[in-house]
């Protein structure tokens, strides 16, 4: 029996590029329908996870430092070893105190992740948890399932009470099947030589079983139907032939596909917390690495944050296939590109990871000027004082002036939006705006997101960026 | 303030451009040669005691360690004192400055100021622009030069109506000044409207509201009032001048419609020489980019704040208006080889009031020159120095 773990909230993020199937199909002779979320240059698996995760807090109404722990899951973590789980951790504003685990290795991970935070709630080690799950997937080029390998986020908050869900059921299966994979030291996921080796011995097979046992389940316990469903759908065509197999009418997960394509080990989650939204029962099967396992969410009154996934999945820019294959690093510049100054294993990056991540500011105690970032502001902008007090700084304020440079050597891509911005709370920032500056003005209303300010020798560099209030 | 005054005795520049067949050495000799030139009543090489070297970025030359004592040994003269000064874009402007406190302190009587600057030996890529990625890892990241000073266009336009029309006129200004001086980088004529229509490199600045860049060198004498007299009887001398810093970050300026470093210096400067602004007769500023010269010539006092682009369009600052502004071109014509810029605004002060800019010159009747730089992270950094040919 699966211990009763509470859903709070919950929260979702999509990229901010779209990638239309067809173009890619066009690139290798191949039709393909559909469409697939892309993550611009500075956007990849850790900033949709903040993002996921953030709104997913906001919408708890909780305060971010009483969470105990932070279980994160994805394919594809943003140092292949590294500090990715502490990076997220801190730029979503959890203490330095907080737990969790990073779940890895095929897209099973995002499965992994939800049911190693309910046990550790079950358990009792934790009484809030944050799960969220992420992915950008970087395919092969010219692979089958290019063009439908998409991005996205969900984040789910746990707790031991208090929720208007809870889980109730799981059933999993495991078999040693190489599927989609990715060899050490590789950078592109690649498939089995023969998609219907895999359609017909791997997925169908493996999904169809887990479906049948969540079918059973939902009938003989309590008489509960299932009321909609998350199923995995890897190549635009699966996900229905499976959901017609099972005699799935409600199933969730359809929409989320056809917005954002394959989102990999989000996709599970993602596809179905939308459906929180309504009591009843939602089944949730995720499957990759040779493993399949489904869930059941008994939801009795909507889940917070649970009507706003539709309005995630919505909108995007369109980006050529050449746009996606640059931000992706399959397409690069012949040359060096230009380096940091300040390369990320050096020191400065020790001193100010706290400050950068969790946009620190210094208030000055004797005139309260706040100076930015601190580290670099021993006495007061203002007054020459060196008495300060750390806080984290507002992350809502007004463009004050503005520039949008064009004219940068890569790795920049231009047009860059650079702001300088008069946050709520007084401090003064300038920093990198999101998009190509067209709706930035003196006056625009600005929230601070987390973004990817480089990538670097293998290495993501992480900071704050300016994005305009989206207008009522 | 107690000093001995100082006289510029001989000024010397080599034409600005694209100088792929020269070496920085090679660079710097053609400067001193023609600073000796200049001298009216000749000047020996081994007569210079001491020389201070601007030179902002060794790498944009590929030679990281340079230091004072390579230009000594270019320009035959090894085993001279020499101290290399790197103070941002003012470099060329401070190297002057510490030359003329050298003489007027009575530690030498006789003094080389030299800037050079190689600035061409990378591409665009790798030179200037790679400080995009310079600096603070997020807060400075992309911060080109053109970020520096593009934000107060934004905010200048904003707050007093200022048009890029009005922008493009000082670079229309500036082209005409430099389409007359055989030493600019460019000679050509431009027009509002090519400024207008060339591509943006950083908006709302564009490709004609931006200076090029350029290899170039440029060097004065330097020696004492009493000295003077042996070299030139139209010596020019030092009246004052003034340095200032400002906050390196943009985040940390509270008015994005002036530059407090070149309001303080000039503050220091004028009350140095014990004048107003309204006595200069005419000024090299740093024009960078054309916003930068509308906002010098409010902040040293010419016009009034917000009034810089309309006094530029209706042309009070051409070559017959009423404060002539970079006679010599500019940094938008002439160029802008960083070490070599302030120094070679001095010898454009230097022959204007001296009555030898031919075609460009103007009226002196105050006999006044002022120069002025300005730059550095944030524009924190200003130096000025106010010439004259005043005997006392």
């Amino acid at each position: 029996m699966t211990p009763a773990v509470q859903l709070l909230a919950v929260g979702a993020a999509a990229p901010a590029w779209r990638l239309d199937a067809a173009e890619v199909g066009a690139a290798w002779n191949r039709g393909s329908r559909g469409q697939a979320a892309v993550c611009a240059p500075d956007e990849d698996v850790l900033t949709l996870a903040a993002e996921a995760a953030s709104r997913a807090l906001a919408a708890s109404g909780l305060q971010t430092d009483i969470v105990d722990g932070l279980w994160w899951g994805t394919t594809r973590p943003p140092f292949a070893e590294g500090p990715s789980h502490a990076v997220l951790a801190r730029a979503i504003g959890l203490s330095h105190r907080s737990g969790g685990a990073l779940c890895s290795g095929s897209p099973h991970a995002g499965i992994e992740a939800l049911l190693g935070a309910a046990d550790a709630i079950g358990a009792g080690t934790a009484r809030v948890a944050v799960v969220v799950v992420s992915d950008a997937l970087v395919p092969g080029n010219g692979t089958p399932f290019e063009a439908r390998a998409g991005a996205g986020a969900a984040a789910v908050v746990l707790v031991s009470h208090g929720g208007n869900a809870m889980l109730t059921e799981r059933v999993t299966r495991t078999q040693p099947f190489l599927d989609r994979y990715r060899g050490d030291g590789e950078a592109d996921t690649r498939d089995l030589y023969d998609p219907r080796l895999f359609r017909e011995e791997i997925f169908l097979p493996a999904v169809r079983e887990l479906g049948e046992q969540l079918v059973a389940l939902a009938g003989a316990g309590a008489g509960d139907k299932i009321r909609a469903w998350s199923l995995p759908d890897p190549d635009g065509r699966l996900g229905s032939t499976i959901a017609k197999e099972l005699g799935v009418t409600t199933n969730a997960s359809a929409a989320v596909y056809s917005a954002l394509g394959d989102t990999g080990a989000a996709a599970a989650l993602l596809g179905g917390i939308g459906a929180l939204d309504t009591a009843g029962t939602v089944a949730i099967v995720g499957t990759g690495g040779g493993r399949t396992t489904g869930v059941m969410v008994s939801v009795k009154d909507p889940v917070r944050g649970a009507s706003t996934i539709e309005g995630v999945l919505a909108g995007g820019r369109p980006a050529t296939y050449a746009e996606v294959l640059r931000a992706r690093g399959q397409l690069v510049p012949s040359g060096e590109t230009v380096q940091m100054g300040v390369p990320p294993q050096s020191a400065q990056f020790v001193r100010g990871a706290d400050e950068m991540l969790g946009l620190l500011g210094a208030r000055c105690v004797d005139c309260g000027t706040i100076n930015t970032p601190p580290s670099i502001h021993p006495h007061c902008i203002s007054c020459g004082s060196a008495k300060f007090v750390l806080e984290p700084l507002a992350r809502h304020g007004r463009v004050h002036t503005f520039v949008v440079n064009q004219t940068m050597p890569a790795p920049f891509v231009a047009p860059l939006p650079i702001a300088v911005v008069d946050l709520d709370d007084g401090a003064r920032v300038m920093l990198q705006g999101i998009g190509d500056g067209s709706d930035i003005s003196i006056g625009t209303e600005v929230e601070l997101v987390l973004r990817r300010y480089a990538h670097e020798r293998g290495v993501p560099v992480y900071g704050y960026k300016v994005r305009p209030m989206e207008r009522p | 303030m107690s000093w001995n005054r100082v006289a510029v005795v001989g000024a010397g520049i080599i034409k600005f451009g694209e100088l792929f067949e020269q070496s920085y050495e090679q660079m710097a000799a053609g400067a001193f040669a023609a600073a000796l030139d200049s001298v009216d009543e000749g000047f020996e090489p081994t007569q210079v005691e001491a020389a201070f070297v601007a030179t902002q970025r060794g790498t944009l030359w590929g030679q990281e360690g340079i230091g004072g004592n390579t230009i000594p040994t270019a320009i035959g003269l090894a085993g001279i004192p020499c101290t290399r000064i790197e103070n941002a874009c003012p470099s060329g402007s401070d190297a002057f400055r510490v030359g003329a406190m050298a003489v007027a302190s009575g530690v030498h009587d006789v003094v080389l100021v030299i800037g050079v600057e190689k600035m061409r030996d990378k591409s665009a890529d790798e030179g200037l622009l790679a400080r995009a990625a310079a600096g603070h890892p997020i807060f400075t990241r992309g911060e080109t030069a053109p970020v520096l000073f593009a934000p107060f266009a934004t905010r200048h336009m904003h707050e007093f109506g200022t048009t890029r029309e009005m922008l493009a006129s000082v670079a229309v200004k500036n082209h005409h000044n430099g389409s007359l001086d055989p030493y600019a980088h460019f000679q050509n004529e431009i027009t509002i409207d090519d400024v207008l229509n060339s591509p943006a490199v950083c908006a709302p600045l564009h490709l004609l509201d931006c200076c090029p860049q350029t290899d170039g060198a440029a060097a004065v004498l330097l020696v004492s009032a009493e000295a003077a007299e042996r070299y030139t009887k139209k010596p020019v001398y030092v009246a004052g001048f003034g340095v200032a810093t400002d906050h390196p970050y943009l985040h940390e300026k509270t008015s994005f419609t002036g530059l407090k470093a070149t309001q303080l210096a000039a503050e220091r400067a004028y009350a140095m020489a014990g004048i107003e602004p309204d006595l200069i007769d005419c000024a090299e500023v740093h024009d960078c980019f054309t916003i930068t010269e509308i906002l010098d010539i409010e902040d040293l006092g010419f016009v009034d704040k917000g009034k810089g682009g309309v006094a530029s369009l209706e042309g009070d600052t051409s070559l017959t208006g009423r404060i002539p502004i970079n006679t010599s071109g500019g940094l938008l014509a002439k160029g802008h080889p960083i070490g070599a810029t302030g120094v070679a605004q001095i010898v454009e002060c230097w022959w204007q009031l001296r009555g030898d800019a031919d075609e460009r010159q103007v009226e002196t009747p105050n006999g006044y020159a002022l120069q002025h730089n300005v730059g550095g992270r944030g524009s924190g950094v200003s130096v000025i120095n106010i010439l004259t040919n005043n005997a006392s």
